[in-house]
């Protein structure tokens, strides 16, 4: 894997796995710093696993010997076998301790030499699983460009489910590379989430035509260089994180979202459209575009998801009788059952806020108004927060319709009205005013209840555009 | 009074302890046996016996306000209507329902709610898919294609619960087209205009074919999700039946942790479906060899590709193909002594 460094040329190659970033670079410690002690010493068991050990070879005392000016002064001997780190490493497991003694054997111990770009990834990775909602993801769909619909008229296909692209992401960086080498260099890095259904693709940009860049060492932990990619298992969207990024360093990721669509676009004639959902956390994005049952009924149609309001055909009881509680925590024995994230733990969670014990018969009416108009969605745990809602409302102001025919055309261009709600969780907390009274459940539009599972709609007459205007 | 208070939460009793465990143990029984008890009294109710004797007596019922069986009548009413729709659950696999919007501004007219139900392998159904249906009035178009009247209704999928892939929007365009869509009706045309005569040959006799939309096929439509959503399970129970023979689900149904000995007879360490669909299956031997196999919807491996270290492995993969390629015995076809004692390739 190693390549010669001496030349400097430009290539299309993408940059190395092994490219080291010392270990010395302030920017390394903050950001491995992010992880908690046992994520640290997870990757450390990872790296020095007997498959990895070729790719991340601690520092030892024979290489010591190679280089003997190193300085004596770093407080961490050198193992002299990869036994002798391991042990190290178990330990530190063993023994309770600050986070910090972690990182400093790994960066001044047994990586001082350096930390590779795939080991940086891989702890970014492991910071996403840990932290779902660490970033601002875009749920982007797969469409595929009919240029020749031989099938209509043909008698239909056999496989429905063929339709959805299979997606090798390998095949996807190939592409993305061929698109985007002359310009800049990248690194990728390819893994499956151990936590969700998702394969992450982590793409690290330098501006550089160059092998090894000569920037600075802090370039490479600098996150507005990293985008992700996220391609759920088997459902026809692709998450791509939006990253916080400023002024020039923005142009070379704005060139990337859009070779992204033509690299699609090249490899399997699909493009990519906007499906007007973007949130923080990743779980959410799974639930509203995922491969899961609710990607298409939210709001009151939740209790069809979670299948809520009838049994299993086996059972006897008439399905009035039986609580929603125990229709979802029935062990309906799906395929989807424990892959689902958000499932009847989740949901038992969301029903013990319902309570319904001593109550007046108008706040007993307002519950059932709430139920049927939410479902079983957004109460007091809701397995898809919302962080952000954008609304855009193309009624005219004032409803009485003489006032309208007053106005002439010249003012018809009245200025849209746009609604924006933010927090921890948009449509839980529309649920929990609704529940206090404040919001009529009974006349709020659908948009409200997250019927619709965007976070950016435009609404005329309480309806959700499909188009934006 | 002051030191006992302040003595009795600093050392809860351990004979207290005791009982606040037994309480909450019988409580739970208490609460199971509640729920057994109710799901006895609604099977009581459905039973036939019970059914016809509500049925027969009629006149007596009324005439006899006091009769034990008027006052649990409407019980058995609803049992017995839940029991026959439970039947037909059961036995068509899909049924239909109204449901009324409560969004305000939602159009008048109920959807149509379809409901399809799959049974699994150990006996259980899985829990059901949903879809719900819009109805659209059209306008009546020229021509003779809108032969019932001046407007007709035309379904529409508004929501449904089916997983993501499959694909309910192409299974749409072919079974629900809608005439008002005007893209669909114009890609027909553009497509009439580019495509050699082949479509014409076809469809000689049906000259307004072209113009005018074809008639919506709701049974289509449910008879080929259901196909799909079935074959869906039913891969997913072909690799759960092959992970048991292997040994790889542990006791309460979970997966065993990674490091599992490998199965004797065929030296597989690993097998799983590749995502949720099941369609592609990856194996792993323990020297060392990857497969993975594409699984058909009617439970027959098509294709199968197996790598080892001097490539590929063609006397494996044949003998996953092999056979009339059923994978339930995929396992037995795969043993190490049928596949030695083989004739070579």
């Amino acid at each position: 894997m190693a390549r010669p460094k001496i030349v400097r040329a430009p290539t299309t190659a993408s940059l190395p796995n092994n490219l080291r970033i010392p270990s010395s670079t302030p920017s390394l410690t903050k950001s491995l710093g992010r992880l908690s002690r046992q994520a640290l010493l997870d990757l450390a068991f990872t790296w020095l696993d007997d498959r990895n050990i070729a790719s991340f070879p601690p520092y030892l005392q024979s290489n010591e010997e190679d280089s003997p000016d190193d300085d004596e002064a770093l407080p961490y001997p050198a193992g002299e076998t990869i036994e002798e780190v391991r042990q190290v490493y178990e330990d530190l497991q063993d023994r309770k301790g600050a986070k910090r003694e972690v990182l400093e054997r790994i960066l001044e111990g047994d990586w001082r030499h350096g930390i590779t770009l795939r080991q940086l990834a891989m702890a970014d990775l492991r910071y996403m699983d840990d932290h779902p909602a660490s970033l601002r993801w875009t749920a982007l769909e797969l469409s595929q460009i009919d240029t020749k619909r031989k099938n209509s008229k043909t008698p239909p296909p056999a496989d429905w489910s063929g339709s959805v692209p299979r997606m090798q992401a390998a095949t996807f960086v190939q592409g993305l590379q061929r698109e985007i080498s002359p310009l800049v260099k990248a690194h990728y890095h390819l893994t499956h989430s151990a936590t969700l259904p998702l394969t992450f693709l982590r793409i690290f940009v330098v501006d550089s035509p160059y092998q090894s860049p000569r920037q600075a060492a802090e370039i490479f932990t600098d996150s507005s260089r990293v985008i992700y990619v996220a391609f759920p298992d088997s459902c026809p969207y692709v998450y791509i994180s939006i990253a916080a990024s400023s002024g020039s360093k923005a142009a070379p990721l704005a060139n990337l979202l859009t070779t992204d669509t033509r690299t699609l676009q090249r490899l399997a004639r699909f493009s990519l459209q906007a499906t007007s959902l973007a949130a923080k956390n990743l779980p959410t994005l799974l639930a509203l575009r995922g491969p899961g049952r609710s990607t298409a009924s939210n709001g009151a149609f939740s209790i069809f998801a979670d299948a809520a309001i009838e049994g299993s055909p086996l059972d006897p009881r008439p399905s009035n009788t039986v609580s929603p509680e125990e229709h979802i925590g029935v062990s309906h024995s799906g395929p989807a059952e424990g892959k689902e994230n958000t499932d009847s733990s989740a949901n038992k969670r969301r029903y013990s806020g319902i309570d319904t014990g001593l109550l007046s018969p108008d706040s007993k009416k307002r519950r059932l108004a709430i139920q049927s108009r939410f479902g079983t969605l957004g109460s007091s745990l809701a397995p898809a927060p919302l962080d952000r809602l954008d609304i855009r409302l193309l009624d005219k102001p004032g409803s009485s319709e003489d006032q309208d025919e007053d106005v002439d055309d010249s003012t018809s261009t009245l200025p849209a009205v746009s609604l924006t709600f933010a927090g921890a969780d948009v449509i839980g907390g529309i649920r929990a005013l609704a529940e206090l009274g404040i919001i009529d459940p009974g006349r709020m539009p659908s948009w409200m209840t997250g019927e619709e599972g965007v976070s950016v709609a435009t609404v005329r007459q309480g309806q959700r555009l499909q188009k934006d205007i | 009074m002051a030191t006992s208070t302040t003595r009795a939460p600093a050392t809860p009793d351990p004979e207290e302890e005791e009982l606040d465990t037994e309480i909450s143990s019988i409580r739970a029984e208490i609460q199971n046996l509640q729920k057994h008890k109710r799901i006895l009294t609604s099977s009581l109710l459905t039973t036939d016996p019970i059914q016809k004797l509500l049925k027969q007596p009629k006149p007596r019922a009324e005439t006899n306000p006091t009769d034990p069986l008027s006052t649990i009548s409407p019980l058995v009413h609803a049992a017995g209507a839940h029991n026959s729709s439970n039947h037909h659950r059961i036995a068509f696999g899909a049924t239909a329902f109204p449901f009324k919007d409560p969004s305000p501004t939602a159009s008048a007219a109920t959807l149509l709610g379809v409901r399809i139900d799959v049974c699994a392998r150990n006996g259980r159904f899985a829990k059901p898919y949903y879809i719900l249906l819009q109805q659209e009035r059209t306008r009546a178009r020229p021509g003779p294609s809108s032969g019932s009247g001046a407007s007709s209704k035309v379904l529409k999928v508004y929501r449904h619960t089916v997983p993501g892939f499959i694909s309910i929007a192409k299974l749409e365009r072919v079974y629900l087209p809608r005439s008002g869509a005007s893209r669909g009706a114009g890609n027909e045309d553009g497509d009439g205009g580019v495509s050699s005569g082949e479509d014409e040959d076809a469809e000689p006799a049906k000259p307004w074919k072209k113009s005018s939309t074809r008639k919506q096929d709701l049974r289509g439509f449910v008879r080929e999700l259901r196909r799909e959503l079935v074959a869906w399970h039913m891969r997913v129970d072909a690799v759960e039946f092959l992970r048991e023979k292997l040994g790889l689900v542990g006791e309460g149904g979970g997966s065993l942790p990674f490091d599992v000995s490998p199965d004797r007879d065929t030296g597989i360490v690993s097998l799983a479906a590749v995502a949720l669909e099941a369609r592609y299956v990856r194996v792993e031997w323990v020297d060392g060899r990857v497969g993975r196999f594409k699984l058909s919807n009617a439970g027959v491996v098509e294709r199968a590709v197996v790598i080892g270290d001097e490539g590929r492995d063609k006397k494996i993969e044949n003998a996953i193909t092999g056979g009339g390629g059923r994978v339930e015995t995929v396992l037995d076809r795969l043993r190490v002594d049928v596949l030695s004692g083989s004739p070579g390739l």
